[in-house]
Formats: C-alpha cells, structure tokens, sequence
C-alpha cells in the first residue's frame, strides 16, 4: 500500500513538471520576439494605423490562457496542432523524425556501452586507474559536440551514429571504470577470487547484481546526455529528426511543435527518472 | 593535487599572452585584410586569417578571453543563486523546500541543450554583439543553477543533522543567524560547483554558437568559430581552421583539470 501511495504521488508530481514545462515553453514562446508578427504587417498597401491595429489585433487574440485552450483542444483531437511553419498536423511532422531519432539514440547508445564496457572492464582489471587508460575518454570529454561533429565533416570521416557513442561512452566509461574497480574491491567478491572462482563466473554472478542499480541510473543518464547531444548532432549533420525540427521551431517561433517536443523531452527525461535512485529523492525533498 | 599548479600556471600564461595579443598595437578581430583572405601562417598573420581576411589569432584570443570572462561570471551568478535557493530549500520549511525542488526539476526535466536553446532562441537574435554576448552567458547562468541547486540543497539537509547545528538551536540562534553560519561550512561545496561550471558553460557556450544562437558577429567567439567552419567548405584550403577547435578543447582540458583538482 506504502508503495502505490509512493508511485502515485510520483506520478503526480510527474505530471506537475511536465505541466509546468508546457506552461513555461508557451509563456517563453509566446512573448519572444516576433512571435506575434502578422505577414500583413509589411504590406505597404495597409497604412501605418491599420498596421498597428492588426498587431493590436494578434496581441489581444493571442493571450496564454486561449493558447492554451487552443493547443489543449488539438491535443485531444490527437493530432497536437497544425505548424506555423508548415501548415501541416505537428503529428505529420513529427512521427517520421521520431523513427529516425530514435534510431539514431539506440544506436549512439548501444554502441556507447559496448564501447564503455569493454574499455571499463580491462581498466578496472588493473591495480590502479592508469592515466593512459582514462586519456582518451578525458579528451573526448573536453571536445564540444558541435566541434567533434566539425571535425568529422572536415575529415570527410564518421557520422551522426559515431558521434553519438563516443560522447556518451566517454561518459560512461568514467562512470563504469569507477563503479567496477570499487566493485572489484568488496571483500565478497575478494573472498570469491581467493577461492580462485572464474572471473566470469565472478562478473555474472557477484559484479553485476551489486551494480545493478548504478547501470539503472547509468542508463537514464545517457538517455538525457544522448537528448541534450540530439541538436547539434542533427543539425549539424543534417540529420532529419526531432533535434532538427526542434531547432527550425525553435528559431521560428513554432509554438505547436516547439511544445510537442518538449512534452515529449520531458516525459522521456521524466519516466528515465524511474530508473534511477531519483524517485526515492523526490519522496524525501 | 600533482597537477593543479602546473594546470593553474599554464591557463594563467594562456591568459597573459591572450591579453597580450588582444593589446597589441594595430591588432584588431574585425579588421578585414581583403589581399589575405584564408591566408596560411605568415609573419603579418602568425595563425592565419579567416574567410573575411581577419587574423585568426587575434580571433582566438579575443574569443578566449570573452569566453571565459563571461563563463566565469556566469558561474557565479549560478553558484550564488544555488546556495541561495539549496539553502532556502533545505531551511525554509518542508513545503517551501518541495516546492524549491519542484522549480528545480522543471528545469531539469528538459536536457540541457534543449533548454538552452529554446530560452536562447526565445530572446532576441539580432541584437548588437555585446548585447548578444550578455544575454547568451545570462542565459547560461539563469538556467545551470538547478543541479547545483539540489546539490546544495543535499549538503544543507545534512547540515541541519550536525552537532554544531544542533549546538547554535540549542544556544537559542535562529532564522538568519544559523544561515550565516550555514553558508560558510557549505563553501567545499559551493567551491567545486563553481569550478565545474566554467567549463561546462563554455561548451555550451561554443555549442549553441556553433547553432547559430550565441554570441552574434564581428565578436569573436568559440561557438561562431565553430560555425563559420561548419558553413564553408574552402575551409579546407588550410590546416590553420583546426586552430581554434584545437585551443578549444585544450582550454576545457585545463579548466576541466583545475575544477578536478579541487
């Protein structure tokens, strides 16, 4: 019973961010400058006090409250309104890119923790953390996305896909090559190898239940690190997905899509949260 | 603590001679040389020029010396609003504090660069470059204090459990009086949050600039150098546009040493 009381109001205080998030994207969007700007205004046909009546006109029209009710109404019709930009259902828009961002983050991510494993569990097997072992990873860290993604196009070499992986398994590995060389130091699992137990045997059976919840939080981790790496990636190569779209809406005060998307960023960061050890702060603040 | 001092003492030459080379006689970042335009190394251009025939290097160091001027400000800005609102959270009642952390997950409830660059691009474009430059690190610092926020909110809680603490409660100090002895016991705290900023803000600084939302043209930043190398394929004509990328990470290597070592 404690623990549904728990998930409930877990999940209500869920659903309050993402509502906070819908309402703060559209106060933001909704007063950046040129949102409400009417192509009508630099007609020259129309006089400067019919010019000024028609901004009147969208400012008074415009108000958060009917933003709102009209975004609400449209997201319940299911198709999460029509683009400013586009004139097409936000839906149309964005499912396509959805498939190919997704693929892009599972792939970036599954090859990032392949990379990241392999490269922690042969640091971890030495006595101490070697500076040549945790170089490439510390370099690779310093490098902005926008610069690695610069640097592959200048060489002609790597992709969207590669860069991805080698931002996060950076990331990870520093993670996993700590959390492994403590793990390697338990005094069960110490005891284990002086029984003379195989290392396998040792990995499957007492490493990896022990770090079971840090790859939790490892892996929620990399999501949001792979979300915040999805702009400039994708603009950047050019990549026709979520982060490209986001970026378009954002740089033309696409209301309707900008929102779609961080309800979307912010339900995935959101229910990531579950994996971590997150939740139980969130039932202690 | 091997490397701090030779970590500190290189950033510090770096910014001597980025001084040094922003003063100069006649060194100017928006100066066109029109007859050197993607110029290679040469006596009047030690690193090259740029597409437009400015001196790189001069770019460079003005580029450095802003970005860092304004990350470390930015910084601050973002540890001094964290320690306020960790330690408000963790004083100032059990609702006052959820509802501190509640603001807090709001903003971390969207990935970082998603929320910088819709607040960037929410704020005005075309604005002159300085007032570009201000408003591109204001943004930066207005949105990195929530994880610094929780994190000093955590260290704060377990302040209030110490037996110093529990020794002011008991000699009848309240309100005020414990916060002002709560903030200087928080200060290894604050310290490396503040150090960890830097870096992170210049990258994100040179990432949004490389999307077209930071720091705005003639003024020289690591973000818009990125992004002239993106839009130009000629650049390929010389070695030297690896220049500033490579300085770049060198510098995030550096501060990125130094907030390490504290």
């Amino acid at each position: 019973m404690k623990t549904v009381m728990a998930a409930m109001r877990w999940l209500a205080r869920s659903f309050a961010i993402v509502l906070l998030v819908v309402l703060g994207s559209t106060i933001l969007v909704r007063f950046a400058p040129g949102y409400l700007s009417d192509v009508r205004e630099m007609d020259s046909r129309y006089a400067p006090e019919a010019r000024s009546e028609l901004a009147i006109e969208a400012a008074r029209s415009r108000s958060i409250p009917q933003i709102l009710r009209e975004e609400t109404a449209q997201w319940l019709q299911g198709n999460f309104g029509v683009s400013r930009q586009f004139g097409v259902p936000v839906s149309d828009l964005i499912e396509p890119r959805l498939a190919v961002s997704g693929e892009l983050l599972a792939r970036g991510i599954g090859l990032a923790w392949i990379a990241a494993l392999c490269a922690a569990l042969l640091s971890s097997a030495g006595r101490n953390p070697s500076i040549f072992r945790q170089t490439p990873a510390t370099m690779l860290l310093a490098v902005p996305t926008a610069a690695l993604v610069t640097f592959c196009l200048l060489v002609n070499s790597g992709g969207p896909v590669l860069v991805m992986a080698l931002l996060l398994a950076a990331r990870d590995f520093k993670f996993l090559d700590r959390a492994l060389r403590s793990a390697w130091q338990e005094p069960h699992v110490l005891q284990a190898r002086a029984q003379g137990i195989h290392t396998g045997r040792l990995l499957t059976a007492h490493i990896a239940p022990s770090l079971a919840p840090q790859l939790g939080a490892l892996a929620s981790l990399s999501l949001v690190t792979a979300l915040s790496a999805l702009v400039p990636v994708e603009v950047l190569f050019n990549v026709p997905g979520v982060g490209q779209l986001a970026w378009n809406a954002a740089l033309n005060r696409d209301l309707p899509v900008l929102l779609a998307v961080m309800i979307l960023m912010a339900v995935a960061v959101t229910c990531s949260g579950m994996a971590t050890p997150r939740a139980a702060e969130w039932e202690s603040a | 603590m091997k490397l701090r001092r030779p970590v500190l003492w290189l950033l510090l030459g770096l910014i001597v001679a980025a001084s040094l080379i922003v003063s100069m006689p006649g060194a100017s970042y928006v100066h066109q040389d029109r007859e050197a335009i993607l110029a290679a190394a040469s006596a009047s251009h030690p690193a090259g020029t740029d597409a437009l025939g400015r001196d790189r290097l001069v770019r460079v160091a003005a580029a450095f010396l802003l970005s860092l001027a304004g990350a470390v400000a930015a910084s601050a800005l973002t540890t001094a609003a964290a320690a306020g609102v960790g330690t408000l959270a963790a004083f100032g009642g059990r609702s006052l504090g959820w509802g501190l952390m509640v603001v807090c997950d709001v903003f971390l409830a969207l990935p970082w660069m998603f929320l910088l660059m819709m607040v960037r691009s929410a704020l005005p474009l075309t604005t002159s470059p300085a007032r570009s430059a201000a408003i591109t690190f204001l943004v930066l610092a207005a949105l990195g204090w929530p994880a610094s926020a929780r994190a000093v909110y955590r260290g704060a809680r377990q302040l209030t459990t110490s037996d110093w603490m529990l020794h002011t409660r008991a000699a009848g100090l309240r309100g005020p009086s414990v916060i002002r002895y709560v903030i200087p016991n928080l200060f290894p705290l604050l310290v490396p949050q503040f150090l960890i900023s830097i870096p992170a803000f210049v990258m994100a600084e040179a990432n949004l600039g490389a999307l077209g939302l930071g720091v705005g043209e003639p003024l020289p930043s690591w973000g818009g150098m990125l992004f002239e190398l993106n839009n130009s394929p000629m650049l390929l004509q010389t070695r030297w546009v690896c220049f500033p990328v490579i300085l770049l990470v060198l510098v995030l290597l550096l501060l990125e040493g130094v907030a390490v070592e504290a």
